[in-house]
Formats: C-alpha cells, sequence, structure tokens
C-alpha cells in the first residue's frame, strides 16, 4: 500500500495515467463515473497528494497563464508580420511569387497522391485521425494566415488544399502498384517543385532564403545524403580492404569533425580545393555540401547497423538459390535492413533538418539567420524582439521536425506488415 | 579408396566407395576435408549419389552432416579434395560456383524465407532474376510448385503470416522454382512443432517419389527408412557406415552405429 502511494506522488496532478503501476490503477484513472469521481480518484486520493496536485495545478495554470498572454496579449508580432516573405523566402524576388505557389501546387499535388495511395492500401481513411496527424502543420499554416496581410494567400491556400484533395482522388485509383513506389513519387514532386522554382529563367538558390532555405538545405541534404551513405555503409562491409580502408577513413574522420567545423571549412577552404580560374560556388551550395558530407557518414553508421541485424541465414538463402552478390545485396538484405533502422534514419533526419540552422554562422539567411537579421531593422532596432522573432521560428521549426517524427511512425507501422 | 564399383544389388556395401541405384553420377565427393579452426569438421568424405537417388544422412549432432550438404553448394568451404555436381567441378570460380548453386536447391532448418517478400515473390525471386523469366510464366510456376506442396491459396501472404509448417513447404516450392537437378534438405522438421512435421516430410516423400535426387540430413528415423535409397551414418566429422535401410536399421556393421541407433530408438 505504502509502496503504491509513494509511487503516484509524483505524477498524480500531470500525468494521473503514468504507465509505472500497470492495470489497476490505470482503470481507476480511465473508468471513473462522474467528473466529480474522477477528480477524486486522479486529483485527491490522499491529502499529500491533494496537496501536491493544488500546488502543480497552480504553478501550470500561471505558466499557461503567462504564455497566453505572451501569445495574445504582450507580444509584439508586428515584426513577423511585415517580414513575413522574408521569414518564408529570404531574398526571393517577389515579382517570382507565382513560382513559389507553383512549388506549393506540385508539393500538395504529390502529398495529397502518396496520402491517397496508402490509404487504399490500408483500406479507408479516417478524416479525423489524418486531420489530427496533421495538426501541427495546420497552426502554423493559420498563424503564418493570420500574419498574412492580404486574401489572397488564403485563396491560394484553400486551392492547394484543393489540388492536394484531387491528388488524393487520383492516388486513390492509381494501380496499386505504384505503393511500392511511393519513395519516388515523393522525390519526383520534390524535383517537380525545385524545376518550377528554378527553370526557364527562375530563381536559382542562391537567392533562397529563410524557411524556403532551410527546406532546400533540409531535403537537398536528406535526398543526396542517403544514397551516399548507404554505399559508404556497404563499402564499410566490403571484402575489397581498399574499399574498406577509404570508406572507414571517410566516416571515422567526418564523424570526429563538429558540424559547424565543417560548415565553416565549406566557406573558407573549398577555393583551395577547385582548380585555379574555376568559379567558386556559391555560398549555399557550399553549405549544403557540408552538410550532405556530414549527413552521409552517419547515415553510413545507421545503415551498417540495420546490415548487421540481418540474420546470416538470409543471405545464405540468397546464395543458394544462385542470386549474385550484388542482387542478394540489394533484393534480400538492403530492403530488411533499411527497414529495420527507418527510426534511427529519420532521428537523423530530424538531426539535420534543425542542423541546417548551423549555417547562419557563415552568414546564409535560413530561417533562424532571418530571426536574428530582422531585429536590426531601422523600424525594430534595438527593441528586444528576438524573443518574438526567436519563437515564432521555433513554432515552424518543432512543427515540421514533429510531423517528421510521426509520419515515421506510421511508415514503421505499415512496414510492419511483413515482418518475421 | 576405388569407388567406381556400381553395387546395385546392395550387398556388402562397403563404407566409403558407394553407388547404390545405377544411372549418371550427379554429386561426387572424393577426400573432401573441412576445418572450421582447429576443429576438424569433415575428415576424408568420399560419397557418390547418382540420379533419381535418394541419400539420407544421420549422426549425432556435432558429427558434420551440414557441413557436408552445406560444402555441396558452397555455403561452406571445403579445404581439400574434390566436390563435382553434375560433372561441374567446384572451384573458387565465382560463375562454376554459381552454376552449381541453380543447379542444387536447398532447404534450411530455419526456413530462410524472405520475410519482406510474399510467399509468391519468395518463389519467383530465383527464376526472375536468376534465370531471367518474364512475371507471368514465372508466377505461372510459383502457382504450380504452391500447388504442388498444397498451399496455393497463401500465395499473397507473407512469411510471418504462415505456420511453420507452410513456411517449409513454402521454402521448398522456392528451392524448386529453380528447377534443381539435386535437392540438399538441412534437417527441415528440426524447427516444426511436432504437428507440423508430417505435411512437410509428406512433401519431401512425394519429391523423392518423383525421381528427384537429394541428399536429406535429419533425425527423423522412420521417415529416413521409408524414403531413403542409401543411409549414410556420419561421426566426428566421418562417415561411419553407408548401406541401403534395410541392412542398416536392422544389421548394422559398426559400433559406432550400434551404440547411436541403440540410443535414438
Amino acid at each position: 500500500m505504502r509502496a503504491s502511494d509513494d509511487l503516484r506522488l509524483g505524477t498524480t496532478s500531470t500525468a494521473p495515467q503514468e504507465p509505472l503501476p500497470p492495470p489497476p490503477e490505470e482503470q481507476t484513472a480511465v473508468r471513473a463515473g462522474s467528473p466529480g469521481e474522477w477528480l477524486r480518484v486522479n486529483l485527491f486520493p490522499t491529502p499529500v497528494n491533494g496537496l501536491l496536485s493544488v500546488v502543480m495545478g497552480s504553478v501550470l495554470a500561471y505558466v499557461v497563464y503567462r504564455f497566453v498572454r505572451y501569445v495574445f496579449v504582450t507580444g509584439r508580432w508586428e515584426i513577423v508580420r511585415v517580414n513575413l516573405r522574408v521569414f518564408l523566402l529570404g531574398r526571393f524576388p517577389p515579382d517570382e511569387l507565382a513560382r513559389v505557389w507553383g512549388a506549393i501546387f506540385i508539393a500538395a499535388l504529390v502529398a495529397g497522391m502518396v496520402a491517397g495511395v496508402s490509404s487504399h492500401r490500408r483500406g479507408g481513411g479516417d478524416l479525423r485521425a489524418s486531420v489530427r496527424r496533421a495538426a501541427p502543420l495546420l497552426l502554423v499554416l493559420v498563424v503564418l494566415l493570420t500574419f498574412s496581410r492580404t486574401w489572397l494567400p488564403a485563396l491560394l491556400t484553400v486551392a492547394s488544399f484543393g489540388v492536394a484533395g484531387i491528388g488524393h482522388l487520383l492516388g486513390k485509383v492509381a494501380p496499386p502498384k505504384l505503393s511500392r513506389r511511393l519513395p519516388l513519387l515523393a522525390l519526383a514532386g520534390v524535383l517537380g517543385a525545385y524545376v518550377v522554382l528554378t527553370a526557364f529563367g527562375g530563381v536559382g538558390w542562391a537567392l533562397w532564403g529563410g524557411l524556403l532555405l532551410t527546406l532546400f538545405l533540409a531535403l537537398g541534404g536528406i535526398v543526396i545524403s542517403f544514397p551516399f551513405g548507404v554505399l559508404l555503409a556497404l563499402g564499410r562491409r566490403s571484402s575489397f580492404p581498399a574499399i574498406r580502408v577509404v570508406c572507414v577513413a571517410y566516416i571515422e574522420l567526418i564523424r570526429g569533425v563538429p558540424l559547424i567545423t565543417l560548415i565553416f571549412m565549406a566557406f573558407l577552404m573549398v577555393g583551395f580545393f577547385l582548380p585555379p580560374r574555376f568559379p567558386t560556388p556559391d555560398l549555399t551550395t557550399r553549405v549544403l555540401i557540408a552538410l550532405i558530407l556530414f549527413t552521409a557518414a552517419y547515415v553510413a553508421e545507421v545503415v551498417r547497423g540495420g546490415l548487421q541485424s540481418v540474420p546470416r541465414g538470409q543471405i545464405e538463402a540468397a546464395q543458394a538459390i544462385g542470386l549474385s552478390p550484388l542482387k542478394q545485396t540489394y533484393k534480400i538484405v538492403l530492403p530488411q535492413a533499411l527497414r529495420n533502422v527507418i527510426p534511427a534514419l529519420v532521428g537523423q533526419f530530424i538531426s539535420l533538418f534543425k542542423d541546417t540552422s548551423l549555417v547562419a554562422f557563415v552568414g546564409a539567411l535560413d530561417l533562424l539567420n532571418v530571426a536574428q537579421v530582422v531585429t536590426s531593422q531601422g523600424a525594430f532596432l534595438a527593441q528586444g524582439l528576438a524573443a518574438e522573432t526567436l519563437s515564432f521560428v521555433s513554432l515552424i521549426y518543432w512543427a515540421c521536425c514533429y510531423s517528421m517524427s510521426r509520419a515515421s511512425q506510421r511508415l514503421e507501422k505499415r512496414l510492419g506488415v511483413g515482418e518475421r | 579408396m576405388t569407388d567406381s564399383t556400381d553395387l546395385t544389388g546392395g550387398a556388402g556395401v562397403n563404407a566409403d566407395a558407394t553407388v547404390a541405384k545405377g544411372g549418371r553420377e550427379m554429386i561426387l565427393c572424393e577426400h573432401v576435408d573441412k576445418t572450421f579452426s582447429e576443429f576438424l569438421a569433415l575428415r576424408d568424405i568420399n560419397l557418390r549419389v547418382s540420379e533419381k537417388e535418394v541419400v539420407v544422412v544421420i549422426g549425432p549432432s556435432g558429427s558434420g552432416k551440414s557441413t557436408l550438404i552445406r560444402c555441396i553448394n558452397r555455403l561452406e568451404k571445403h579445404d581439400r579434395g574434390r566436390i563435382v555436381v553434375d560433372g561441374v567441378e567446384m572451384s573458387d570460380d565465382v560463375r562454376n560456383i554459381q552454376e552449381i548453386r541453380k543447379e542444387t536447391g536447398m532447404v534450411f532448418q530455419s526456413f530462410n524465407l524472405f520475410p519482406h517478400l510474399t510467399v509468391r515473390e519468395n518463389i519467383t525471386l530465383g527464376p526472375r532474376q536468376v534465370r531471367r523469366w518474364n512475371k507471368k510464366r514465372a508466377d505461372d510456376l510459383a502457382m504450380e510448385l504452391l500447388t504442388r506442396v498444397k498451399i496455393p491459396e497463401q500465395a499473397d501472404k507473407y512469411p510471418s503470416q504462415l505456420s511453420g509448417g507452410q513456411q517449409q513447404r513454402t521454402a521448398i516450392a522456392r528451392a524448386l522454382a529453380m528447377q534443381p537437378k539435386v535437392m540438399l534438405f538441412d534437417e527441415p522438421t528440426s524447427a516444426l512443432d511436432p504437428e507440423m512435421i508430417k505435411e512437410v516430410l509428406d512433401t519431401i516423400e512425394e519429391l523423392a517419389e518423383s525421381g528427384m535426387t537429394m541428399i536429406c540430413v535429419t533425425h527423423e528415423m522412420s521417415f529416413a527408412r521409408a524414403v531413403a535409397d542409401r543411409v549414410v551414418f556420419m561421426a566426428q566429422g566421418e562417415i561411419v557406415e553407408v548401406g541401403p535401410p534395410e541392412h542398416f536399421f536392422t544389421a548394422p556393421r559398426e559400433e559406432r552405429t550400434k551404440l547411436f541407433l541403440s540410443q535414438i530408438l
């Protein structure tokens, strides 16, 4: 009796259904009849717990009050409202905004198709569940639209939802074979958006900034570093000593250096390694290369773990039916290895997404750097507005990372079908 | 050690020279040695298997039974001696090894089905990737084989959704899909629940009756007695005794064989 009281002490007020003391407690917590009953069971089971509930409850209420007041009353959000386009696009020329919307439409179409294809695989999607899943991103959308000064973005946003809906329908009627090609479909969407932004006299990535630059660095880093990392992981297990040594040396070298150092090196030293009169690439390209080199080494280690998790018998069975070593790897070993490391890989990509903020240190105008730069504009100088801009970009970072992590959980579940 | 005499009648079989049924020579092992760091796993193995012959290998654990059949398709590399499968001599040449693996099907104790592929895909993988068949042809063969092992309705399931016996029958179908000339079974029923052993043994028995050349490592003595043309008894890396099952089980000649049989029967 005493032991269970002690266990509940710390958790009562904030997390009544703490999993530690298993079934009996959980049942009482969930299955209490009236609200009064619920209060008694969960918040005031003993005098000590009751006191604790009151104390913690007041602290919580105060924090929530200050937060709400900050968001709706004291926060001076004018700086975000005025600079919204800089936050999202940096120095992207305003005349070319139509391209951005084009890219958003393509992204919406592909996202809708991906959702459609995977829903008809599961047999019917649940609208409420998908809204709940997209809640963080929807929240950001609402915030952005609140800040926008015209109705056009709102209309276009609604239109992009329409496009996503069309994509969903297309995905549903698409041949089921497509469900195995989802990564390729997503990749095609990313490339399509990229082409719309840059092709036919578009805007090169040197001029991208804000959220667009952050997304570009993260997506570019993910898409390019992934195959590179897989090759490194395979190379590390190669039977050719030369390949193995090169891969191990690369991986260990990169993993021994902080990312910020690599970014500074990309900023300062790339010129030394290029042949004379070869034009030095622009800043964005250089930091992208640094991010790719860095992430590839970590992806390689994650994938190596996955390769080691595939039982020896799988390779033997592949050998026994006469598959060549190359086919043993990409038909049998890699699919299982990658599936086993999805959580770790997504974790790696989430850190990459956040790590892109380090490029602010060499002057690239990414989301974080915008938050700094706008506070030194004439109108907002020396007013201590960094708190507002930083909370705004944190919300965007959080929404993106949290969505990625949720998406990975779903992916794990979906791929769990053929699990051993 | 001359092993050319064709002992059709089965009378007076000697321990190392060993052909029972007539017919073309399918597998030949001559003076095969295999060492796992210090431990001698196979010692001077001599064995001939003719076409359509069913050879059952029995013996205590650690006697080298599995190692022997794993050497025949190069899942293990033998150290000395010759192994010839259907006229192709095993060498270090990759193409040679691939050639032999194409002609030998292998069934493992732990099934080793590919968990990320459906039953049908498990079976069609070899024909499509190695023999370069088109999808239609490979799928037709898969259904034919699944019907033969009596689980055509499981074609679109994943291995984890099947019972152990069904998984092992899928593995047999997968091996047969390469249309091998020889089948190797490595304790195919050891990982199965008792009630599933029979369905797998029945499948293997039907295969034996259809004229497939096979070597089967097993602990199922009644099965050995029923299907074997010859029984090979191994102990401590050596072939101790070879003979037709009726002689082997009723009148073993070697002391070690008698001891082993007395322990298990």
